[in-house]
């Protein structure tokens, strides 16, 4: 339903929303006069950009946090931001473009509310952004950093790497950095290409002493950010870009929590465990009904939700139930986190399984423009694999 | 009509021409404002572009760097440690500027006790201070003792001079179980929470845009405090520095940037590390306040530290120091500095311009020391510093379980599994680690 509005907003030339309807009445219209009419039978018709390759599924409304709202992604996150920043005096957000509210509006209204000293833009400079983030840190306040993209996040891999993660155990923890969040919209959004697209979650899971989250829903969204915020250890949370707007849930008002390093199952099943996080968990669950409706195939759906450090327990228990393993994400195949779970399974539940572990990922290549309808695990690849698993 | 939809502020008027109003906000150097409004208006020929402020200039010239006549160094003494300026002696009492000396040579004996150690197969790796001891006490000497310091890894000196003790230098250097950091780094990777001086770390320049993220935060704080953080000529070519300058200015923090320029980064002559005039040229780039001073001076570091302290938390703005010195040791035991340069070049500031001699000089004019009490405190920092290090190589390394802990501020369930699978290890095959020297 909103699948298809959110892929036609243009990422790379986002503005404020006035601004950025104009472009497009203006941009639209020009287009549309001056475009020959194309010719009769013979040409293939124009390709339309293309319908998404999921379909969000709301969670029910959460009774026990109370009063809910109606809110997509950014807004969920929006609410955490306001809800730490209200509650914790020391906290700051700060990064590219957050002042105005963000490139995908997940900081609008937090600057008025809060103050300049607060909510900041910073130079354009990502090894700087999480540096300073390390020394507010380091300073015992709270620190959430933004970087616009988790495409861009290299720059910071040292400060990330070699100084966030290391920070306690190299100084005996007579210092740490532990209240400070980095947050990085993630993963395939329909044109993305190489730089607007990435998952590098992988790159992460590698290193001791940082923690690494992924929502699939604002109602998750917001509780695991808010883990990560009040959890004392660095931590990265990458949000779903795509998912913005498109996924739409009750998420509670109030300041929650779920869990960080705990897998959830969110469907029962006997045949099959699917394990995927982020976008791709709505893409699996597809695949779970299509399993069932067509092979009569039960599956077990489990979201990871944290990389790292990672709920070994809840996936090995579903693996001895179910005997197969499918694991799905969009980042590329070789040394992808797949790798990870699909080894220590194999050490785990060697006995258990009836199949060689799959695993449903990105080609290893660059992220493609026009070639990502390709390119993605979508449910009919993962549909496929899991078919395999059921006949080996 | 493209024009007036994307301008900031601008609104959703439409309209092309006339006048719409804008805010500029600059920093004007000197300006106690940081922040100065000025109208746009489109009819005027003065230049409205947003990213500076300056005149139009209609004849082709380039700018120049100036190379041969850089910014000038600052000093106090001489080379004779003789007082250049009566108005710029900062008239010290004696019991200070005798905690300068005695924290200086302390650490030259240190230095050259532990660097023996390690020739001798003792500790594994020492880098000394040889030559710089006076940006470290000069400058340590003028902040207050809670200001937060973040270093390289060549400012021992500092530590020193907030009696940091003996034991733990020693400790750490032979990651002994009395060592704060619990055996994780190399020896010199020294970190004191008491004395809020952050642990060093080995990557260069990383500490940059740290510590500009602690000063933002003491800011906020409003805890009248100024970070100190100092790295070398070589570090200050990393892209954190570049990083941590810009920051630090944009977001108007109280920093002390203080840069130890000794000449080599390792190997690496200043000629080979940059073209420019060296890194106090840099710091107006930035907007930055900056200075250059004789690092060897310890009143001139002193009195620049001081100074751009004071103004530094008054007006919530960094400053840059740049201090000359020069790196009198080979960059590490692992290093021979013969390999890349003359032991005449090397002497000449042993002999003719260092810290310590500079300072005892002074302190002979004034009467504040005599060749008595020079031989009696050699006599006596020496057998300190021995006593200390005997001990030290006699303590056990800590616990093996401490491989494990700290990674997270609790412990991971798989990270325990790791910490047993490594217990069951040693019960049978113990006898291959080096167990006796480990605390049980």
């Amino acid at each position: 339903m909103a699948a298809v509005a959110a892929t036609g907003s243009r990422l790379l030339g986002l503005r404020a929303a006035g601004a950025e309807r104009r472009w497009r009445r203006l941009r639209g219209a020009g287009l549309a006069r001056g475009f020959p009419q194309s010719a009769s039978a013979g040409h293939a018709a124009v390709q339309r950009r293309q319908v998404a390759h999921f379909t969000f599924q709301p969670d029910p409304e959460p009774q026990e946090y109370g009063q809910t709202q109606k809110m997509n992604l950014f807004q969920s996150v929006t609410s955490a931001l306001d809800n730490s920043l209200a509650k914790d005096p020391t906290a700051v957000i700060f990064g590219e473009d957050v002042a105005f509210g963000g490139v995908f509006r997940c900081t609008v209204g937090l600057r008025d509310k809060y103050g300049k000293d607060r909510v900041f833009n910073t130079p354009l400079c990502e090894q700087g952004i999480v540096g300073f983030g390390i020394g507010i840190a380091v300073a015992g306040a709270t620190a959430i950093a933004e970087i616009q993209f988790a495409d861009y996040i290299f720059p910071a891999f040292d400060q990330i790497v070699n100084e966030a993660a290391k920070y306690r155990y190299r100084s005996g923890d007579l210092f740490n950095c532990g209240s400070l969040t980095i947050r990085s919209p993630w993963g395939c959004v329909g044109h993305g290409a190489l730089y607007h697209s990435q998952s590098p979650e992988a790159f992460f899971a590698h290193c001791p002493g940082i923690k690494v989250v992924i929502p699939r829903s604002p109602f998750q969204a917001k509780g695991l950010l808010l883990s990560c915020i009040e959890d004392k250890n660095p931590c990265i949370f990458f949000e779903p870009k795509i998912l913005y707007r498109a996924a739409v849930e009750q998420v509670p008002i109030q300041p929650y929590t779920i869990p960080l390093s705990q897998a959830e199952v969110i469907q029962e099943g006997s045949d099959v465990t699917l394990v995927a996080w982020g976008t791709q968990v709505h893409v699996i669950r597809e695949v779970a009904s299509m399993a069932k409706e067509k092979l009569g195939v039960s599956c077990e759906v489990i979201d990871l939700r944290t990389i790292i450090p990672w709920d070994v327990d809840t996936v090995c228990k579903s693996v001895i139930k179910t005997g197969r393993l499918l694991i799905s994400h969009e980042a590329p195949l070789t040394g992808g986190f797949a790798s990870e779970i699909s080894s220590t399974v194999q050490e785990e539940c060697f006995l258990n399984l009836e199949a060689p572990i799959s695993r449903v990922c990105g080609y290893d290549t660059p992220f493609p423009h026009i070639f990502e309808p390709f390119y993605i695990p979508d449910k009919w690849k993962c549909y496929d694999a899991l078919r395999k698993m059921i006949n080996y | 009509w493209s024009v007036c939809s994307s301008l900031p502020g601008g609104g959703g008027r439409g309209l092309l021409l006339g006048r719409q109003r804008i805010i500029l906000q600059h920093r004007f150097p000197g300006d106690s404002h940081p922040h100065r409004q000025q109208q746009f208006s489109s009819l005027e020929d003065k230049p409205q572009f947003p990213g500076a402020s300056a005149e139009f200039v209609d004849k082709l010239e380039f700018i120049q760097p100036n190379v041969i006549s850089g910014i000038p160094i600052y000093r106090v003494m001489d080379r004779q440690g003789q007082i250049i300026n009566p108005s710029e002696d900062p008239h010290l009492p004696q019991e200070k500027v005798l905690k300068f000396y005695k924290s200086m040579t302390l650490l030259n004996t240190m230095d050259r006790i532990l660097y023996e150690s390690q020739r001798q197969g003792r500790i594994s790796f020492y880098m000394t201070n040889y030559g710089e001891e006076g940006t470290h006490v000069g400058s340590a000497a003028a902040l207050d003792t809670t200001d937060l310091v973040f270093g390289q890894y060549r400012e021992a000196g500092v530590l020193m001079y907030r009696d940091y003790p003996l034991e733990l230098f020693m400790a750490q250097c032979y990651s002994n179980v009395s060592d704060l950091g619990k055996g994780r780094q190399m020896p010199v990777h020294y970190g004191c929470k008491e004395r809020h001086f952050v642990t060093i770390s080995s990557p260069l320049a990383t500490q940059i845009p740290q510590a500009v993220g602690a000063a933002y935060a003491a800011k906020r704080a409003n805890a009248n405090k100024v970070v100190i953080c100092y790295f070398g000529e070589g570090a200050a070519s990393e892209g954190d520095a570049h990083a941590g300058f810009n920051f630090a200015a944009t977001l108007e923090c109280p920093i002390i940037f203080f840069c130890r320029n000794n000449g080599y980064a390792i190997s690496t002559p200043t000629s080979e590390q940059y073209r420019g005039d060296g890194i106090a040229a840099r710091g107006p780039g930035y907007g930055l306040i900056s200075i250059r001073v004789d690092g060897n001076d310890v009143f001139a570091v002193y009195n620049a530290t001081k100074e751009a302290r004071r103004r530094a938390v008054a007006e919530n703005q960094p400053f840059l120091i740049e201090a000359m010195t020069y790196r009198i040791g080979h960059h590490s035991t692992s290093d021979d500095s013969s390999a890349y340069r003359s032991v005449d070049e090397v002497n000449y500031w042993d002999k003719q311009d260092h810290p310590i001699s500079r300072l005892r000089h002074y302190l002979l004019g004034r009467g504040w020391w005599d060749d008595e009490q020079e031989k009696a405190w050699r006599k006596q920092s020496r057998k300190r510093v021995m006593e200390a290090f005997e001990q030290a190589e006699r303590k056990l390394k800590p616990n093996p379980n401490l491989l494990f802990s700290d990674v997270y501020q609790e412990m991971p369930a798989q990270l325990r599994k790791q910490q047993e699978s490594l217990a069951r290890h040693l019960q049978t095959y113990g006898e291959h680690y080096p167990l006796d020297h480990f605390e049980k």
